[in-house]
């Protein structure tokens, strides 16, 4: 069966055309999971680059209860898991979640073993090493950013709270927002390009397997029953056929022709004897 | 027949010197059997070998020692994964069209351990890069696709030329069915 010339015709095109479709999809979803992930990590900086400067005042004239107030707000917002800013020894000043205040983080812990990683830590990093993708203590999957909050001449020359000027980073702002809505926009897109492979196998295998059928194996099949029958000395025609075909059953039509005039002829010889 | 004067006559008496050629040239048609057998078989001991190549990827090769740093920072840094994957996707297509043209020609040619060696090379590639669980499926399913046709095309072609030395051998030995 596998010799067959049907199965010659459309096996090598069957595993062509799904195998490269199949590469292509798993390279383009492979892609387009990388692009959609640093969107999200460009989403959550930008948003946590806002928190920083809209706390900035509140920071600046050291009121702690605002800033209490707006971290417990943004923290009420759907789909951010956590919000919470920690000073430089790693001790949570406020947070969205209220039992972790004043708790000291460890250094080492996801999130901040990418700056403290040397004996000096590193005061800059890159947006996408800035993100950390976790599963949190509530079993979700969570992508998180640490923005630094750096020191400025303003915070430097206030009156209320001083800071050096040699202080490069005064404390560092965490957001994790929940992984669920990309996870789900991948699932979405990883059925829609299975649908679409399953969809261009079936038209170009289809395809392929139709215009075999009606121009090459049936055309074939009718030859092969018409020199059968010529054979067997039952007289028929074949039908008008394309091409190539044309020309192959132009000739077995003249030889069947001559084939049943020799009989015919041998037949009259017969019956003169 | 010219080699050896095969078409002789039934019943004529054959020289030594045909039976000579007679010999001859079975012993070339059981070689060339011979040859085209091991043809299909080192082609699936290539696939065999791009299975085994592929369960260690899968594993992110994670019983090999890893490279030391010194070495690592030697050989620079590894390509973009977007660089890699469009190599990839070029490799695939050309080799389809290869493989699809030898068909159309009836080649008998094949690529076996080489493709292996093209496969491997973008496991590793992916693996330095750190992106290789991501990708792995692409490079098997590139892998799956170049040997599967690579298989099948040998398949044929050597199945239909065994049978050709077979008739050829049938002839020689004076069987009906022969090769006239």
């Amino acid at each position: 069966m596998l010799k067959s010339l049907t199965a010659r015709a459309i096996i090598p095109v069957t595993v062509s055309v799904t195998g490269f479709v199949v590469v292509c999809c798993i390279l383009l979803y492979s892609i387009m999971k990388t692009d959609m992930a640093n969107d999200v990590t460009t989403y959550e900086t930008n948003q946590a680059r806002t928190i920083v400067k809209s706390t900035r005042y509140a920071m600046l004239r050291d009121d702690r209860e605002s800033l209490a107030n707006i971290i417990d707000n943004i923290g009420t917002q759907e789909n951010v898991e956590h919000v919470r800013i920690f000073n430089k020894k790693g001790l949570i000043m406020f947070s969205s979640n209220h039992s972790e205040t004043g708790r000291l983080l460890d250094k080492n812990a996801a999130g901040c073993i990418e700056c403290h990683s040397g004996p000096v830590p590193s005061a800059t990093l890159g947006d996408m090493k800035q993100a950390r993708r976790f599963i949190n203590e509530k079993g979700k999957d969570v992508i998180a950013i640490t923005a630094p909050i750096y020191n400025e001449p303003g915070c430097v020359q206030a009156a209320c709270h001083i800071h050096t000027a040699e202080q490069k980073i005064l404390g560092t702002l965490d957001i994790g927002l929940s992984a669920v809505p990309l996870v789900n926009n991948l699932a979405v897109m990883r059925s829609r390009m299975v649908i679409f492979s399953i969809m261009v196998l079936l038209v170009t295998v289809g395809g392929v397997a139709a215009l075999l059928r009606r121009y090459v194996f049936i055309p074939l099949r009718l030859l092969a029953d018409f020199t059968e029958k010529a054979i067997a000395g039952v007289e028929q025609k074949i039908p008008p056929c394309a091409a190539e075909i044309e020309t192959l059953a132009g000739n077995i039509r003249s030889l069947v022709g001559e084939l049943i005039s020799l009989r015919q002829e041998k037949a009259r010889w017969k019956k003169e004897e | 027949m010219e080699k050896g004067g095969m078409n002789r006559p039934a019943g004529e008496k054959e020289t030594p010197e045909f039976r000579k050629n007679n010999a001859r040239l079975r012993k070339e048609t059981l070689v060339n059997i011979r040859k085209l057998q091991s043809k299909l078989t080192k082609e699936l001991l290539s696939t065999a070998l791009f299975l085994l190549l592929s369960i260690a990827a899968l594993n992110n090769f994670s019983f090999c020692p890893s490279l030391p740093g010194a070495i690592r920072a030697a050989l620079g840094r590894p390509p973009s994964v977007k660089m890699i994957s469009a190599v990839l996707l070029l490799y695939v297509f050309s080799a389809i069209i290869l493989i699809l043209a030898r068909m159309m020609s009836g080649s008998g040619r094949y690529g076996g351990v080489a493709h292996v060696g093209y496969l491997a090379g973008f496991y590793i590639f992916y693996h330095f890069s750190g992106k290789l669980p991501e990708n792995f499926w692409a490079v098997f399913a590139a892998g799956a696709t170049v040997f599967g046709l690579e298989i099948y095309h040998l398949w044929i072609y050597c199945s239909e030329a065994v049978e050709n030395e077979r008739e050829v051998l049938a002839f020689l030995d004076g069987k009906r069915g022969g090769r006239e």
